[in-house]
């Protein structure tokens, strides 16, 4: 039951993201590049940190090694 | 009719100038670290290492000095509408009060709810419960700087809104013609990633600090990274939707754009050169010393090969008949204010579009009242009415390449460091780091720069098009403009002040340790220096 409920959440989540990125995407582009812009700069500076730990790890490993 | 006192106009100018140029050294900071804090926080949540939570606390801590002396400098702003530009807010305070007042609802309930429970629910809340709150905070920071931007936007182009000659008053037509409005979303994108690029030069350039000092490694080298990555996709961004702007303002302030670019003549596509540097004269409407980049200003203004440009000359030459039609309409609407009669509603209605240009014209005529040119003398008002529809070309010219030419720099200098932040030799380039640490400031005064190039573009409206600005301000006297002038600048001056001192002073005492590391091993730092 909960992993229904769960599913229909994430369904109208995802059904309300379409609405909006329709609509905005529609009324204004520009808000809407915005919205996608931000979240993938965020993303690709968090990649950023975890790169920096992967390559740190790498760094520990190899002078195990 | 007495126009308002020019000295009185001109002091109020400046004063908001300075008031708004104050408090826009603290926007952009907040605008790009509350999201550069929701990145770091995300980290923390999803690998659990406590240096990320160590790096939201330092950066947040910084943020929130900068926040409240933010807020603090942007109260005396809203205010300054109803005190020194009362008959600009009487025009346009339909049009201009609505996303006010969703911007004090944001700012006030909103922001500062969840940058409480930012500060304070570390351990009354769960982990992604906190990491929810400080996206609202960056969410909600700015959502407030959107609607000071639609507010402005609507300066520039209003849209939703139609002028009442019963009222006298411009009216609200259409919250979505207000929001959407295509100057508002060019706008917003491109000042809050301007933010995004001002607060990622601020982290990487104390991040620089630490690291040419030997301190705070580890938590230097990881905030160094994100916030390089972090800029250079912002910097990408912000002249992307900068060039969108622009081409707004191509299609519907021809004569900020031909200030912009200095633009005397009109185009000669596609040799016409973009031009660097040149020393525009105002008075003599020339420019000298003009130094050039050959077939890049059609493509870069029009998008496109073969489309002229009009100067300023010309757009001076077009001009004339909008202000001819101008006269007719304020003459009309003054006698529709006495009489009430049909026909001078009808002929006001006729010639609408271009009351501003009557208005406009009042400065020349004859008591300063349209309605007693007599026909002999309209030429020759018109002849003095057509040069004040331009901006003063100086400032804005070079307001906007220093701004231009600061992105640029912002560009290589992002590109450079996430290159070698990615190959991990930041402390091989102690100069490259000390280059970060200098820059730090920068970013604010390209913001600084924006600004000018947008407001001194837009004169000399308040509202573009229809509402002049020496008809805007309130009638004070000179001695109560200069005393207020003088009293923010005492004040702002302090607020800067308290804020440098408060930045160092945290800045110098670096970040603390939270909790146990769980990469604590010296070892891991080779990574950095490598």
């Amino acid at each position: 039951m909960i992993t229904l409920l769960r599913f229909a959440g994430l369904g109208l989540a995802l059904v309300v993201a379409l609405l909006f990125a329709v609509f905005v995407g529609d009324q204004g582009p520009w808000y809407f590049a915005w919205a996608v812009g931000t979240v993938m700069i965020i993303l690709v500076a968090a990649a950023g940190g975890v790169l920096f730990d992967a390559q740190a790890d790498a760094s520990v490993s190899e002078g195990e090694f | 009719m007495d126009l308002i006192n020019p000295t009185v106009v001109d002091l109020s100018r400046f004063q908001f100038a300075l008031t708004a140029l104050y408090h826009f050294m603290f926007v952009p900071l907040t605008l790009g670290l509350t999201f550069m804090l929701a990145a770091m926080e995300t980290v923390y949540v999803v690998t659990g290492k406590q240096v990320y939570k160590d790096m939201t606390l330092f950066w947040g801590k910084l943020f929130g000095i900068n926040f409240a002396l933010g807020v603090a400098t942007g109260l005396t702003m809203e205010f300054e509408f109803g005190t020194n530009w009362s008959m600009y807010s009487r025009f346009f305070g339909d049009m201009f009060g609505t996303p006010l007042a969703i911007e004090g609802l944001m700012a006030f309930f909103m922001e500062s709810t969840f940058v409480g429970l930012m500060f304070f629910g570390w351990d009354r809340l769960s982990k992604p419960a906190h990491l929810a709150i400080t996206y609202l905070v960056a969410l909600g920071s700015n959502l407030s700087a959107l609607w000071i931007l639609v507010a402005n936007a609507s300066m520039n182009m209003p849209n939703g809104a139609h002028f009442d000659p019963e009222t006298l008053r411009m009216t609200f037509d259409s919250f979505v013609g207000v929001v959407f409005n295509p100057d508002a979303q060019a706008k917003f994108v491109h000042t809050s990633v301007a933010g995004y690029v001002a607060a990622s030069l601020f982290v990487m350039g104390i991040s620089a600090f630490y690291l040419l000092r030997q301190q705070h490694r580890e938590f230097a080298a990881r905030s160094f990274r994100m916030a390089a990555l972090f800029g250079i996709f912002s910097t990408v961004a912000v002249i992307t939707l900068g060039d969108v702007l622009g081409r707004l303002d191509y299609e519907h302030q021809p004569t900020k754009i031909a200030a912009i670019e200095g633009l005397w003549h009109t185009s000669k596509p596609p040799y016409e050169p973009w031009i660097i540097a040149a020393l525009p004269n105002d008075e003599k409407q020339e420019s000298s010393f003009e130094i050039g980049v050959p077939f890049v200003l059609t493509p870069l203004i029009t998008h496109s090969f073969n489309t002229p440009i009009t100067g300023m000359i010309e757009l001076e030459d077009a001009a004339a008949p909008r202000i001819a039609s101008g006269i007719t309409a304020v003459s009309a609407l003054r006698r529709y204010e006495e009489n009430h009669q049909a026909a001078d509603l009808e002929e006001f209605r006729a010639h609408q579009n271009d009351m501003g240009y009557g208005l406009l014209a009042t400065r020349h005529a004859p008591g300063q009242d349209v309605t007693a040119i007599a026909p002999e003398q309209l030429q020759s008002v018109i002849e003095q009415t057509k040069p004040d529809i331009l901006p003063n070309v100086f400032v804005t010219f070079w307001s906007f390449r220093l701004m231009v030419f600061l992105g640029v720099f912002f560009f290589v200098l992002f590109a450079m460091a996430s290159y070698l932040s990615l190959k991990n030799q930041l402390e091989r380039n102690p100069l490259f780091l000390k280059l970060c640490m200098w820059s730090i400031p920068l970013p604010v005064l390209a913001t600084e720069f924006g600004w000018i190039t947008a407001e001194a573009g837009r004169q000399p409206w308040t509202v573009f098009d229809r509402l002049p600005t020496f008809m805007s301000a309130s009638t004070h006297s000179v001695s109560y403009m200069l005393f207020s002038l003088a009293g923010f600048t005492v004040l702002y001056s302090i607020f800067i002040a308290v804020e440098l001192y408060l930045m160092f002073k945290f800045a110098r005492l670096g970040p603390e340790a939270h909790g146990p590391h769980e990469d604590a091993d010296p070892a891991h730092l080779s990574v950095v220096a490598h």
